[in-house]
């Protein structure tokens, strides 16, 4: 191999290039972590982000945004860091969106028969664009979990609640009061699912009332700080580039 | 000066620095083939995999199955034996341009992979929770986990593997030794298959019902962690590549 | 070529679409349900269907069946089944092939997880309201919180019609009425699309310039800082205020719009209310009972006492669903389904009329393909080697007494 040989012809080639690997690790990057991302996602929150009749004011506010941080987090800790690109969060959702919403058209409403208002996913986009922005303007790891873990939880229920509040005016059936969600999940029979494995709305909660979405939501933003701080660890050491010697294998 | 001419040449005939037919059609294949799985699924699932029991069901579904094992067993055998067999020995000495088209060829095989882990482990793997929330488990082979455990994991096994024996054989970047985040890319996501032997056994002894968050299933959740760790196999890659093309694109 | 290459391409992008959208509009016959997993100590000891029909063979889409009938939730429950402590009248159909338009116990609605008493018996009834066609087996069905789902008897049901006409009409307690099938559909379409138009723009912003392998080499080189300019930052500040401005007035405005809302429903519902089933005044006592696996019969010597005041004879015995009658005693005029039936499945050594007062010990057998059929021979290799049913006895009058009884059983295997 002769160093002074060039890989390319001219700089065009070279720019070109540059390009083509740029869609294609974009590609990758999107689709490794769309799977992995929601083989996480849904098997530690999934049953909430299924299902209108789990998405309550208690558990889903607490438990989404908490496992949801974790791949932005780990994300961000590559694409900044190393290509100062702010759009690690945004790509994750953007993948978990995609991937969660061709499956809940094709196999939940298309295999299943499950009507699309009641299986949608939630919506994570906000959380996701701040949690980019304040990266991009703070620079600082720190700042991101603490201002932008805070704002990740905050900000999933009120961004998913125009979503969502239709499906929770109330209704009288057969002499018992639903919401139109429970109504939801009491009519379209989900053989292997009795309603008992529902979590929601447990806990009295009682000193706030009614206003408990708002207190999940700030707990929610809490954890979900330390999760950011975690996960950024945990990113930074999926992004080594080390070689071992076999004899370590 | 005659030499220069010569290589021009050569080069007006060499191969195209990524062969965008093999990208399309790989592409494709993937495309295709899960959809006449998908459409196997529609029809099939409902009229003979209800009942593990049925004999319907054996013809379906259990041949399904032991068709797709043998099959992926011949086909990562053969293909992991040819990237093994036809390797590079001279990897150290390949030109700049061959080892840049060599990484257009290994990127192919990393976008299959992607390809691969996204129809495996979000399509099939959440489609799976549609499946077992509608029907009454009563096998561990039920039609989703045949397709989703047994057919969609090997397939970006067999992917993820051949990608990194590509890069291991014929590109010098991976000849120091093995890379740390290239192994858990690949045995990480690997490891949700033998992981199924969790799941099943815990199903079989308490939960027929379907609770997708119950902790028994954390263990694909551990395992699909290692997925981000196609970020350091990135990270290697964008160096590599820029070693290769600093001084042209400065 | 191209110009074929491009129509071969376009065709089978077409076929794909096609095949797709075929797959999902496929109407199927399903195949039976799952109840032959179970083990048949614990479809013989936990819940006893009983008295079952299923109102219907045939229905058009938007009209409704019911299934009615009792259930026994059986004294012996085995220990490796948790108590019905939490449970859940279910309905076992193969997803939403109809809806749930109601269920209960006794007279209690349950939509939610109810508790049951050991040894008590319920009746209960399910309203189906059919929505995708096809021919479909329906079974009553009870989850048990740590138990599972115990499935009873299934019956086919033909659904005629298209899932197009399906409707599920409600009036809201704010007085607007609504189609529950696809109600607010285009709101939620809506704002995810919104959404995610806007994290793509974000995204696209940032990759419409060089992203991987020029931006490492500036990072690399200490020049980091130069990657994000100052209007990249105003862009980025427009987007996280866009962000929090449309998060604010969007909950404002739907706040506006939906100014009644209630939290998700939810809570174990306790206090169902039995039914007080006849007193039995006939005694039994099983002095042993073998499973013959060549024979598919199991054989029980009965020692039966009728301390009551008029004649009886026993007319059928019950067992994870199975019903083994005595054709002399008893016809089935329910229209049970054929293959949990054995009409005449049910001999007895002396089947006369007990005189009260009356002690006899018999030797009953109840023999069928069934045992094979749905596996509940494989009794003989649970970890618990009992068997359970229900005998029932009638008087002249066809008065009918219920009486449980549970056992060991021993297999013989010549």
């Amino acid at each position: 191999m002769s160093a002074s040989q060039s890989a390319v012809r001219s700089r065009a080639e070279a720019v070109a290039v540059s390009r083509t690997f740029d869609w294609m690790i974009l590609f990758t990057l999107f689709t490794a972590v769309l799977g992995g991302y929601h083989i996480h996602y849904m098997l530690t929150g999934g049953d909430w982000d299924f299902w209108s009749d789990w998405k309550d004011r208690r558990l889903w506010v607490t438990v989404a945004p908490i496992v949801s941080i974790t791949f932005p987090a780990a994300v961000q800790a590559m694409l900044w860091y190393r290509y100062r690109l702010p759009v690690g969060a945004t790509i994750c959702v953007l993948a978990l969106l995609l991937g969660e919403w061709i499956n809940r058209y094709m196999n939940f409403w298309g295999w299943t028969y499950f009507p699309v208002n009641f299986c949608f996913p939630s919506n994570l986009m906000p959380g996701a664009i701040v949690l980019d922005v304040i990266l991009m303007l703070g620079g600082s790891m720190t700042l991101t979990a603490v201002v932008g873990g805070l704002a990740w939880g905050l900000l999933f229920y009120p961004g998913n609640w125009p979503i969502i509040a239709p499906l929770h005016v109330p209704v009288e059936y057969n002499g018992m009061m639903f919401t139109l969600a429970d109504l939801q999940g009491y009519h379209y029979v989900r053989t292997g699912t009795p309603e008992y494995i529902r979590m929601v709305e447990k806990g009295t909660l009682r000193t706030f009332g009614k206003d408990v979405a708002p207190v999940s939501a700030f707990f929610s933003g809490f954890v979900s700080v330390i999760i950011y701080f975690l996960w950024h660890f945990f990113g930074k050491w999926f992004n080594k580039t080390d070689f071992i010697s076999g004899e370590n294998v | 000066m005659a030499a220069t001419t010569e290589s021009v040449r050569a080069d007006a005939a060499e191969a195209p620095l990524l062969n965008k037919t093999n990208l399309i059609a790989g592409f494709m294949l993937y495309l295709v083939f899960y959809s006449f799985i998908r459409w196997y699924e529609g029809v099939y699932g409902w009229s003979a995999g209800l009942d593990s029991f049925a004999p319907e069901f054996e013809t379906y579904w259990m041949n399904m199955l032991y068709i797709e094992l043998v099959l992926e067993v011949i086909i990562s055998a053969a293909l992991w034996g040819y990237i093994w067999k036809s390797r590079d020995r001279k990897v150290m000495s390949i030109t700049p341009r061959e080892e840049l088209r060599r990484h257009f060829t290994h990127w192919t095989w990393l976008v299959m992979y992607g390809w691969a882990i996204y129809w495996g482990a979000s399509y099939f793997t959440e489609q799976d929770g549609t499946w077992h929330q509608t029907i009454v488990r009563d096998t561990d082979f039920t039609p989703s986990h045949i397709i989703e455990f047994y057919l969609s994991y090997p397939i970006y096994i067999i992917t993820g593997v051949s990608a990194f024996l590509y890069a291991k054989t014929r590109l010098p970047t991976y000849n120091e030794g093995l890379h740390l985040m290239y192994l858990v890319a690949v045995i990480g996501p690997f490891m949700i298959l033998p992981n199924v032997g969790l799941n099943e056994w815990g199903h079989t002894f308490w939960f027929m019902e379907e609770l997708f968050v119950a902790p028994l299933h954390y263990g694909f959740v551990f395992f699909g962690w290692a997925a981000l760790a196609i970020m350091g196999v990135v990270n290697t890659e964008v160096m590599a590549i820029t070693k290769l093309l600093k001084k042209d694109l400065a | 070529m191209k110009i074929i290459k491009d129509k071969v391409a376009k065709l089978s992008f077409v076929a794909l679409l096609i095949t797709m959208t075929a797959a999902i509009f496929y109407t199927p016959t399903a195949s039976a349900h799952g109840e032959k997993s179970q083990a048949a100590f614990m479809r013989m000891r936990t819940i006893h269907w009983f008295d079952l029909n299923w109102s219907k063979d045939e229905v058009a889409i938007n009209e409704t069946m019911t299934i009615s009938g009792k259930f026994h939730v059986f004294a012996g429950w085995p220990e490796t089944v948790d108590k019905p402590e939490v449970a859940f009248l279910n309905i076992g159909i193969p997803g939403p092939v109809f809806i749930r338009a109601g269920s209960w116990i006794g007279d209690q609605l349950v939509p939610r997880s109810v508790s049951l008493e050991l040894g008590e018996t319920y009746t209960f009834k399910v309203l189906l309201k059919a929505r995708r066609p096809g021919d479909w087996h329906v079974h009553t069905m009870l989850n048990v919180e740590g138990g599972g789902p115990i499935i009873g008897p299934g019956k086919w049901v033909t659904i005629t019609g298209s899932m197009g006409q399906f409707v599920n009409p409600l009036v809201t307690l704010t007085g607007d009425t609504i189609d529950l099938e696809d109600y607010a559909l285009d709101n939620i379409y809506f704002w995810h699309a919104l959404w995610y138009a806007i994290g793509l723009a974000w995204l696209v912003f940032w990759a419409k310039r060089p992203m991987f392998i020029p931006r490492h080499i500036a990072v690399s080189s200490g020049k980091a800082d130069t990657l994000i300019s100052a209007g990249d930052k105003k862009v980025g500040i427009a987007f996280a205020l866009g962000t929090m401005v449309l998060v604010a007035g969007s909950m404002a405005s739907t706040n506006e719009k939906y100014p009644v809302t209630t939290p998700l429903q939810a809570g174990l519902m306790r206090g169902m209310v039995p039914i007080d089933m006849p007193a039995t005044s006939v005694v039994v006592k099983v002095e042993d009972a073998t499973y013959r696996v060549p024979g598919r019969a199991m054989q029980m010597t009965l020692t039966i006492t009728n301390n009551g005041d008029s004649a009886v004879r026993l007319g059928e015995f019950m067992t994870a669903s199975v019903r083994f009658l005595d054709a002399d005693v008893l016809e089935d005029e329910s229209g049970y389904p054929d293959d949990l039936l054995a009409e005449e499945g049910l001999t007895s050594s002396d089947n006369s009329p007990l005189a009260p007062g009356e002690t006899r010990t018999v030797n009953v057998t109840a023999s069928d393909a069934a045992w094979e059929v749905y596996r509940l021979a494989d009794l003989i290799y649970d970890p618990d080697s009992r068997f359970a049913g229900l005998l029932f006895f009638f008087d002249e009058d066809g008065n009918r007494q219920m009486v449980m009884v549970d056992a060991p059983l021993i297999p013989s295997f010549i």
